[in-house]
């Protein structure tokens, strides 16, 4: 029998083998994003049609004359309604596609049949969901600004926020709305199914969070809840930084909470993640479609 | 550093058994007495256990071709996914490469070459070469020296040609060799192939045979999971037969089928066959083991049988085929090969 004196092992391991590695998923999750082109589809059409129906329900009920607007003025301070929509249904729409495209990015690799050759390797495993997401952020940065283009040309709307405490709120916003990507990414491998989860979290924040009405309007413990919410102190934060001109103090206190937000929910999607991957492999349940 | 590359010991997975799949309890497994859960009126179903691999011990010397062989559903793949550590045993030990496949499981994955069975452990949206790359730097290869790699074995596997088209455009054999292609970018020590040649046409399976020798030749550890024997046969320089999660035998090819050599095996191809023909043939004294399958769509049956005396009982087999509508179209008496083996020991083919 011959000793194996041929093969020598050309793998160089370490933090740099692991960032090269985190930075391998981004590329190869990109090159296929973009080889799927339905993607322009949603880049450019559903920004306009989502908030649509909104917009079109509220120039019903302020009146011909938008005489009705005087209320809305009074409850949120702005005179911007279809930007209000936009703007709260923009944040809706990013929480719904992470969901989507983050909390499915295991289960779609499951069912493709990669997942197991991924877990295969040395790379640290954690960087499959980061690597993931990394894409799907670049590319929902890319359909906000087409969506705000498209507000401003079709829709008339005035933006006479700041463009960089727009970013901030973005920033600010990205542990939190990930952070919840990634625990429901865990949730759904385990439960093999993601459609009723995303239905029930979308509805929360749909109802909860205010992306199409001031939270004034709710009951009491309504709106108790929604202050447990990130995506409300989002949304808010949002408004206010792009429709009002406010400046930094409008959006202080949502950025705090945000901050907040985001360290708990990295931290469960962390546990989460450990955890499924734990179970997967005393269960088997990677392998399992 | 140890001569042995793979070590098991007592290596045992158990899994919960779904309801209605046909799972079935492996012998003197227990089931834990019923619990009530956390809702007060509803009584816990009690957890019944499905034993995949059932103590499985093995030691694999370096630069060896190990194959394990046995039917489908007898915990081939279940073993070879604990020791690349997808699963974690229920208990036992396993160590590749020294280290250990749960405390180490880092460590063995870095030792490590797999292709598990399937085509689908790549991605069919990037191409050969993306694949390639990308693999690449998950194992921690660095940039400059996967380039010259990925064209190394983008030459050695005959992709050049279609290297930079995408996977989907593949055949299933070329996208078999993108996934060992895959599996030894990082020129790993050992390599784990499960069901290797499982889908691909003879030629592609053949040239796969050929190039596992090689990698024998240039060093690698093999350990091989087939159902098809002579595979296995070909390949392996020990063969462990796994039958129910357990390892039934272990020797080389050689070896077990001197197990039967006292023994002849009868191969007849007969038109006409029917049960109660096997019965008489079964109650032939120094006949056992007959195994009988139909061949293709017509009515040709290939019957084998195990003999200690092939010239006594052949009289007497001829008697009883002739007539009642069976005709004997064809007879053999041939050398035991390793599914003869299978079958003394398990009493069942390999493809059952």
């Amino acid at each position: 029998m011959r000793s194996e004196m041929n093969v020598k092992s050309l793998a160089v391991p370490g933090f740099f083998a692991d960032v090269h590695a985190l930075w391998a998923v981004v590329r190869r999750e990109w090159t296929i994003f973009v080889r799927y082109p339905s993607w322009i589809i949603a880049l450019f059409i559903w920004p306009v049609i989502f908030p649509m129906g909104y917009i079109l329900t509220a120039r019903a009920l302020s009146g011909v004359d938008g005489s009705g607007l005087t209320t809305f003025q009074n409850t949120t301070g702005l005179n911007e309604y279809v930007g209000y929509i936009a703007v709260g249904t923009m944040i809706w729409m990013w929480q719904n596609i992470v969901l989507w495209n983050v909390g499915g990015s295991l289960r779609n690799e499951q069912m493709r049949g990669t997942l197991e050759s991924n877990w295969l390797s040395p790379a640290w495993r954690f960087s499959y969901m980061l690597g993931s997401s990394i894409p799907q952020l670049v590319s929902m940065l890319m359909l906000m600004v087409v969506a705000a283009l498209e507000y401003v040309f079709f829709f008339g709307v005035k933006f006479d926020g700041n463009l960089w405490l727009s970013l901030l709120v973005i920033l600010a916003a990205i542990p939190s709305v990930y952070g919840l990507g990634f625990a429901f990414a865990s949730v759904v491998i385990t439960m093999k199914e993601a459609n009723a989860f995303v239905f029930l979290v979308r509805g929360i924040v749909m109802i909860f969070c205010g992306i199409t009405y001031p939270l004034a309007i709710l009951p009491d413990w309504m709106q108790t809840v929604s202050q447990w919410l990130p995506q409300t102190y989002i949304i808010h934060a949002m408004r206010a930084a792009t429709l009002s001109t406010e400046g930094f103090s409008g959006i202080a206190s949502d950025l705090k909470m945000l901050v907040l937000f985001g360290i708990f929910w990295l931290a469960i999607g962390y546990l989460l993640f450990s955890l499924m991957e734990r179970r997967a492999r005393q269960t088997g349940a990677i392998g399992q479609y | 550093m140890s001569d042995i590359a793979i070590e098991a010991s007592q290596l045992v997975k158990k899994f919960p058994a779904r309801p209605g799949t046909g799972d079935k309890k492996t012998e003197g497994e227990s089931s834990p007495a019923p619990k009530r859960g956390l809702w007060p009126f509803r009584k816990k179903e009690p957890k019944t256990m499905f034993t995949a691999v059932n103590g499985v011990d093995l030691q694999i010397q370096r630069g060896e071709i190990f194959g394990l062989l046995g039917p489908n559903g007898a915990g081939k793949s279940t073993t070879i996914r604990m020791l690349c550590t997808l699963l974690e045993p229920t208990s036992g030990t396993a160590h590749v490469n020294g280290f250990d496949v749960v405390r180490q499981a880092n460590d063995v994955r870095r030792s490590l070459g797999t292709v598990l069975a399937g085509e689908r452990s790549i991605y069919w949206k990037l191409t050969g070469r993306e694949n390639l790359e990308y693999f690449a730097a998950l194992y921690h290869i660095p940039q400059a020296v996967a380039k010259k790699r990925v064209d190394e074995l983008i030459e050695r596997m005959e992709l050049k040609d279609r290297a930079n088209e995408l996977v989907e455009k593949y055949s299933t054999g070329m996208r078999q060799r993108v996934a060992i292609s895959k599996a030894l970018l990082a020129r790993p020590p050992i390599l784990l192939l499960d069901e290797p040649t499982l889908g691909l046409d003879p030629q592609a399976a053949r040239n796969l045979r050929e190039l596992i020798a090689q990698l024998k030749q240039e060093g690698h550890t093999i350990l091989l999971t087939t159902h098809y024997m002579e595979e296995a046969d070909q390949l392996s320089d020990r063969i462990g037969i796994i039958d129910t999660g357990k390892v039934i035998a272990l020797d080389t090819p050689e070896g077990l089928k001197r197990r039967i050599d006292q023994k002849e095996v009868i191969r007849l191809e007969v038109t006409g066959w029917h049960e109660d023909l096997g019965d008489k043939l079964k109650s032939i004294t120094g006949i056992e083991n007959l195994m009988s399958h139909q061949q293709g769509e017509a009515d040709l049956w290939e019957v084998n049988m195990q003999a200690h005396n092939s010239r006594a009982a052949l009289p007497r087999i001829v008697e009883h085929i002739s007539g009642n509508g069976t005709r004997l179209v064809n007879m053999n008496i041939v050398k035991p090969s390793l599914e003869d083996v299978f079958i003394h020991l398990t009493g069942k083919a390999l493809r059952d």
